[in-house]
């Protein structure tokens, strides 16, 4: 028998706990995800937690519908390409003659490497970089976050989060380019922390750095 | 190129008239995915969600932030907005938190038994068609190329299909 992706939509849906939304990452986070804004394994984070999540899967399935009217209505998250249709169904009737072809992507995929995971957008590799300036282990008592300048930047938007995408702490407006840790945060970064800034430029757009890591060590 | 992120930002200032194309879409949206029981309140959430976009738009000054920044920050309220009105439901109720929590090990089903068993990238790449994303933002949200998210969500299906026991023919 044969299950088609509707079905599996439904069934999926169907199986999902409904779990307490404490543990939820933010919402900006999934849009930040779905921007291709965030590295492959945090996506892969926050697309696993969800598959657990009856409140979060309906986030992403709001998501989804937000993000495909915003496309079609102003055609700004991306360079209008044609959007490509859920094709499954048609492509059933041509298996017999697709296997071949994908036995063949399959030998290939095995003989190389898979591609570097890098984000589809570019970030951080133009003139305006922004780099992290403070080591990537620090001690636990006396951590600091510094950055690189972004010229014009008015301000700065922080946001710390543990591995698993909880958010820790978010400083908004920022002047200086260093974030001095709050006790509560380091208190809670013993299996390590990530961050990232955004630069804010007068004209109202960011410029977002990669995520970075940080351990904390005890003295 | 300046690198903004995810090209979310830096489009012209919106006109008023996106905030009412959001609303019916944040409505239908809520409608389609929420519980019954939440849905029928989309009208309020919504409006609820608008009126703190408003709010955060005049806060942040006349600075043109893009109508992708609009859409962003709509989606982002009502969503809150849904959080804060199950909280409020739940107090109603005086259900602690805790006891709506994690279903044990018994409770899981057997689709998500058959997704762990995935490869990591398939298992990304069809849970997120699964929640209704298309192959080009599959694509997008996990820096693949639009070929690669489309083999990855084809044969993570397959594989999900074979577990489930209803194997492709």
């Amino acid at each position: 028998m044969t299950e088609s992706s509707d079905d599996l939509e439904q069934r999926f849906r169907a199986a999902l706990p409904d779990r307490d939304e404490r543990d939820c990452p933010p919402a900006d986070t999934f849009w930040a995800a779905a921007a291709g804004e965030l590295p492959f394994e945090q996506v892969r984070t926050l697309v696993d937690h969800a598959a657990r999540c009856a409140r979060c899967a309906e986030a992403w399935r709001i998501l989804a519908d937000v993000r495909h009217a915003a496309l079609e209505s102003e055609a700004v998250v991306d360079p209008p390409r044609p959007l490509a249709p859920r094709r499954w169904d048609r492509r059933r009737a041509l298996l017999p003659l697709a296997a071949s072809a994908v036995a063949a992507v399959g030998v290939w995929t095995a003989l190389h490497p898979a591609p570097p995971l890098t984000p589809a957008v570019e970030r951080g590799t133009g003139s305006t970089t922004l780099r992290a300036e403070s080591p990537q282990e620090q001690p636990a008592g006396d951590a600091v976050l510094r950055w690189s300048e972004v010229p014009g930047a008015s301000s700065y938007n922080v946001t710390v989060l543990t591995p698993d995408l909880v958010v820790l702490h978010q400083a908004v407006g920022v002047s200086a380019r260093e974030l001095r840790l709050p006790e509560g945060v380091r208190q809670r970064g013993a299996g390590g922390l990530l961050w990232n800034v955004d630069a804010v430029l007068p004209d109202g757009r960011t410029v977002g750095s990669p995520t970075f890591e940080l351990r904390l060590k005890e003295r | 190129m300046t690198p903004t992120r995810g090209g979310d930002s830096g489009s012209l200032d919106p006109d008023l008239g996106s905030v009412d194309r959001i609303r019916q879409v944040l409505i239908r949206a809520v409608e389609r995915h929420c519980p019954s029981a939440l849905a029928a309140h989309r009208e309020d959430l919504v409006q609820m969600a608008l009126v703190r976009l408003l709010e955060r738009r005049a806060s942040e000054g006349t600075s043109p932030r893009g109508a992708s920044y609009l859409w962003r920050v709509a989606y982002t309220v009502v969503i809150d907005e849904i959080r804060r009105f199950r909280r409020q439901q739940r107090q109603a109720e005086q259900l602690p938190g805790d006891e709506r929590g994690t279903p044990g090990p018994e409770a899981r089903s057997e689709i998500q038994g058959c997704l762990d068993a995935l490869q990591d990238r398939r298992r990304t790449a069809v849970i997120l068609h699964l929640q209704g994303f298309r192959t080009r933002e599959v694509a997008n949200a996990l820096g693949w190329t639009e070929k690669q998210a489309e083999n990855l969500v084809y044969r993570g299906l397959a594989d999900l299909r074979a577990c489930l026991g209803g194997g492709e023919r």
